[in-house]
């Protein structure tokens, strides 16, 4: 066998020009995932909303004009400088709880969303990897279940037999009633990428099941992932909302859903009382609306299609 | 006057996130009626484009940003979609490219047929029907298919329905964009036969958008070849083939050969096309041309009439003008680059190395159960080989004659329904079959895998570096700096040097040839005894397969691995593999020295491969 270079023929032109030929080309690198989050407006608005609450929920002894629990001003009060928003009919000021109610209500969102967005991933994941298998029908099984039972009355059901009534109960009952549709998401999702070359590339390497699973495939759905995390977090933050209205929330802690369910509770809206009333309700909708928004960055990532129109 | 006139035609894509680039650059060229065009290039180098823009097909963020279209006597640069409707597969039509998706999968043909001849023509009911059939009959398809929809017929159906399609109102002018790529050579030769006899008897024209030159060179009257966005040279076919003007174009030339011939000598062009959103100083072939000039790196060549037709080149220029005799020499016919030669001798001495697979009476039947009968299908019958340390042995074959299934048995992954596969390994005997689990993943320390694809084989998620470091680390136990040294040095043999470039790179940053190195670096990873190369070149550019089947070649040679070579292009087999297997139906129907085999084969089915391979020599 032989092979000829034709060394003699390279050798004649510029040796450097030659030894440019085989290099690495000044291929751009994709851009960054948070430059094409941040090139969509939506997402930019979002992302500068939920910024200013987490910077709130941070500083809030800072920025809290009192303490939240502190009544000893007087009730009913209105808007003043000394209570920005007015005071409660126990004589609490409304500004003051506000801002310490985006603590609860970030915290039940970033990790009622991790909660689940993580449950979802694992049996998503594994049963989409095993699809056909006895391993699938048994988590396959199990999702279809979590689907179908209705999430509110179980919800109610678990927190009123439960002891305690702490934030994490909380967190950990949204988590265990909302993973079922991204596990089925996962899923499909999975099952796309399962068959492709590299993942057999990967068996032929020696890698194990969950090696393959959680490092080689799990990777290339990233944003997905970080879709059904924003996703799931708002959904979280307005379940914890909703348990608090209905009295189900945590009543040694301030939250926006527990100063609603106070509202409601001591007649706001027929006292005029509306200010109680409309801003936790206000500044939910608009945590929500911008986490939403951060999602149409985030589907930029997903579909490089759209970011032509982004 | 011409059917079509392009003049100056140039697109820029002007994406949001990205430089802006021109695909098409100052391209001008025009076809006459009843002409057969062929346009040839890497990928990359702007043809499908054109293509697209011929048709006023572009779409965002594409767009025609200069010259002029010009078909039978109208301008379309700029005409409005309403009047396009009208020319559009009346006069104009196109097979695509991904025409296995261009059929509604679910309307059946006929139906689609219907629609295009209803909007088109006077013709209504039955005489549709007939006119279908007419031309289901130039296609050579039965008129059972008529009703059929789209899954029911197999690609090359496909692609002929298709075809059928794109006549079906007599145009004047019909694009076909790499109508073949993806079908088997069989099934291609058929398909451009058929094109090519429909042409001479319609007279329509034909632009033939391809990167394998040895169809273009067989179909076509003249030859237009494209690099980086540009025409960079034209010449009827004939003149191309014996004068080729452009060094690239004599690349191209140089990647094909005949491999009956005595010694069969492959070039391949190094390197990449250039990057066109950069700005290009001098000639955009220059830092892979062998032929080069120092002139060439300021002078941007402009495309002037030379030999029997226009090319853009100041060297081939310089030597028509000094008639061979001044500074710049002779006019050379070859591309004087990197060459992978086989000589007849080399094919001779095969054969001789130990036996370390052997494949014996295998066969594998398919059963699916349908309601009540259980079908059988028969993938492989009776098969018997063996595969040899330090040899590459070629299966041949059609998609469909079981070459898949043979190589899935050897791998492992299913076992076979009767006889047995044999691995003679280091550790002894060693029956091939029912593997799962443990056993499976040992067995593949022994027996690795090269993919055809080498985009969808590398994870686009992950750098080379680990890529290569995972089989080490499973196989070997290797941490720290012995893993590290030892990816180098992988990355070394594969010749991706110097390799701290190469480690930290994702596979989407590299060249086909490139990544598919590190596809074989990976399989070297853990110094298999077997490696399996599924069509390791078919998804690769013509340009540079050579340089993959050199590789495989020096890999062989020095690490004394035995390859199993699954392909369906005798030419490469020929190249690398010393003992070829015909398959064909899942049988065995000849098996021998490449040489022997590919020029005296004693089975029809192996001639009627053998001359499905275009030959325009």
């Amino acid at each position: 066998m032989t092979t000829t270079p034709l060394n003699d023929v390279m050798a004649e032109g510029d040796p450097a020009q030659t030894s440019n030929v085989e290099q690495v080309p000044d291929v751009e690198r994709p851009d960054r995932w948070w430059q094409v989050v941040w090139s969509s407006r939506k997402a930019r608005i979002g992302i500068v909303i939920v910024a200013a609450y987490v910077l709130v929920a941070v500083f809030a002894p800072l920025v809290a004009p009192h303490d939240p629990l502190d009544s000893s001003f007087t009730p009913l009060a209105g808007a003043s400088g000394e209570n920005w928003l007015g005071t409660t009919t126990d004589g609490r000021d409304i500004a003051s709880q506000l801002i310490y109610g985006s603590r609860i209500s970030l915290l039940v969102g970033l990790f009622g969303g991790l909660l689940a967005t993580m449950i979802a991933l694992v049996i998503g994941m594994i049963s989409g990897y095993a699809e056909g298998t006895i391993v699938d029908d048994i988590l396959s099984f199990i999702t279809n279940v979590a689907l179908v039972i209705p999430t509110l009355p179980l919800i109610i059901t678990l927190v009123a037999y439960s002891e305690v009534r702490g934030v994490w109960l909380i967190v950990g009952v949204i988590a265990i009633t909302s993973w079922a549709g991204g596990a089925r998401a996962k899923r499909a999702q999975i099952i796309t990428l399962r068959n492709r070359d590299f993942v057999t590339a990967a068996k032929f390497s020696g890698e194990g099941t969950m090696r393959i699973v959680f490092r080689e495939i799990m990777p290339n759905m990233s944003s997905l992932v970080a879709a059904a995390f924003v996703g799931s977090a708002t959904g979280a933050i307005g379940a914890e909302a909703g348990l608090a209205v209905l009295g189900l929330g945590d009543s040694q802690s301030v939250s926006w859903g527990t100063m609603l369910y106070q509202a409601n509770a001591q007649g706001a809206i027929t006292q005029g009382l509306w200010l109680w009333v409309f801003v936790p309700g206000l500044v939910l909708a608009i945590l929500m609306t911008g986490m939403a928004f951060i999602n149409f960055g985030v589907d930029l990532l997903s579909n490089p299609h759209l970011r032509e129109d982004a | 006057m011409s059917l079509l006139d392009v003049k100056n035609l140039s697109v820029r894509y002007e994406p949001k996130a990205h430089r802006p680039l021109d695909a098409v650059q100052d391209v001008s060229f025009s076809i006459e009626p009843g002409e057969f065009v062929g346009l040839i290039g890497e990928s990359g180098s702007g043809k499908t484009t054109l293509g697209t823009a011929l048709l006023r097909l572009l779409q965002r963020p594409g767009r025609i940003s200069g010259g002029s279209i010009t078909f039978d006597g109208t301008d379309i640069t700029d005409l409005s979609e309403d009047e396009l409707r009208d020319l559009r597969w009346r006069d104009i039509s196109t097979v695509f490219q991904s025409s296995m998706n261009a059929l509604n999968p679910v309307t059946r043909v006929e139906a689609q047929f219907r629609d295009v001849i209803e909007q088109h023509s006077n013709l209504r009911g039955h005489k549709v029907t007939e006119r279908i059939k007419q031309l289901f009959d130039m296609v050579i398809i039965d008129h059972k298919f008529v009703s059929a929809f789209p899954h029911e017929l197999s690609g090359g159906m496909r692609q002929r329905v298709n075809l059928a399609l794109a006549l079906a109102l007599e145009p004047k002018f019909i694009l076909l964009d790499e109508p073949t790529t993806g079908l088997d050579v069989v099934v291609q030769h058929s398909i451009l036969e058929n094109v090519r006899r429909l042409q001479a008897e319609q007279g329509f024209a034909v632009l033939f958008i391809s990167h394998d030159i040895g169809t273009v060179l067989d179909l076509s009257d003249r030859i237009l070849v494209m690099y980086a966005g540009r025409i960079v040279e034209e010449q009827p076919a004939g003149a191309l083939l014996a004068q080729p003007l452009h060094p690239y174009s004599k690349g191209l030339l140089g990647s094909y050969g005949d491999p009956r011939a005595e010694t069969v000598r492959i070039t391949y062009v190094p390197g990449r096309p250039p990057d066109l959103s950069l700005p290009i100083v001098g000639c955009s072939f220059a830092p892979r041309c062998p032929e080069r000039v120092a002139r060439c790196a300021e002078v941007d060549p402009p495309i002037v009439p030379l030999g029997a037709g226009r090319a853009a080149c100041i060297v081939a220029e310089a030597q028509q003008r000094e008639g061979g005799s001044g500074e710049h020499g002779e006019p050379r016919r070859t591309f004087e680059g990197p060459q992978f030669v086989k000589t007849a001798e080399e094919s001779t001495q095969a054969l001789r190395g130990d036996v370390v697979l052997s494949v014996e009476n295998v066969s594998k039947v398919f059963t699916r159960r349908r309601g009540l009968a259980v079908q059988r299908t028969e993938a492989v019958t009776d098969a018997s080989f063996v595969l040899r340390k330090g040899e590459v042995t070629a299966l041949v074959g059609q998609s469909g004659s079981g070459k898949s299934t043979l190589a899935r048995m050897i791998t492992g992954v299913d076992s076979p329904t009767s006889g047995r596969i044999v691995f003679h390994g280091p550790k002894g005997d060693q029956e091939v079959s029912g593997f799962r689990g443990r056993s499976l993943r040992d067995y593949r320390s022994d027996v690795q895998m090269v993919f055809q694809d080498p985009y969808s084989s590398i994870n686009p998620a992950k750098r080379i570096g680990y890529i290569l470091a995972r089989p080490l680390a499973n196989y070997h136990g290797l941490r720290g700096d012995a893993l590290r040294e030892r990816v180098k040095e992988l990355l070394e043999t594969v010749a991706l040097t110097p390799s701290e470039r190469f480690v930290n790179r994702y596979g989407y940053e590299l060249s086909g040839g490139q990544r598919q190195r590190v596809v074989i670096a990976k399989a070297l990873a853990v110094e298999p005894e077997i490696i399996v190369a599924d069509e390791p070149i078919s998804s690769l550019d013509v340009s540079i397969r050579a340089e993959i089947l050199e590789l495989l070649n020096d890999l062989v040679q020095s690490k004394d691995v035995g390859i199993l070579y699954i392909t369906h292009d005798l030419l490469s087999a020929r190249m690398l593999a010393d003992e070829v297997i015909v398959l064909n139906n899942g049988k065995v129907v000849e098996q021998g020295q490449t040489l022997k085999v590919i020029r005296d084969p004693s089975d029809a089915y192996t001639r009627k491969l053998i001359d499905a391979i275009p030959n325009p020599f």
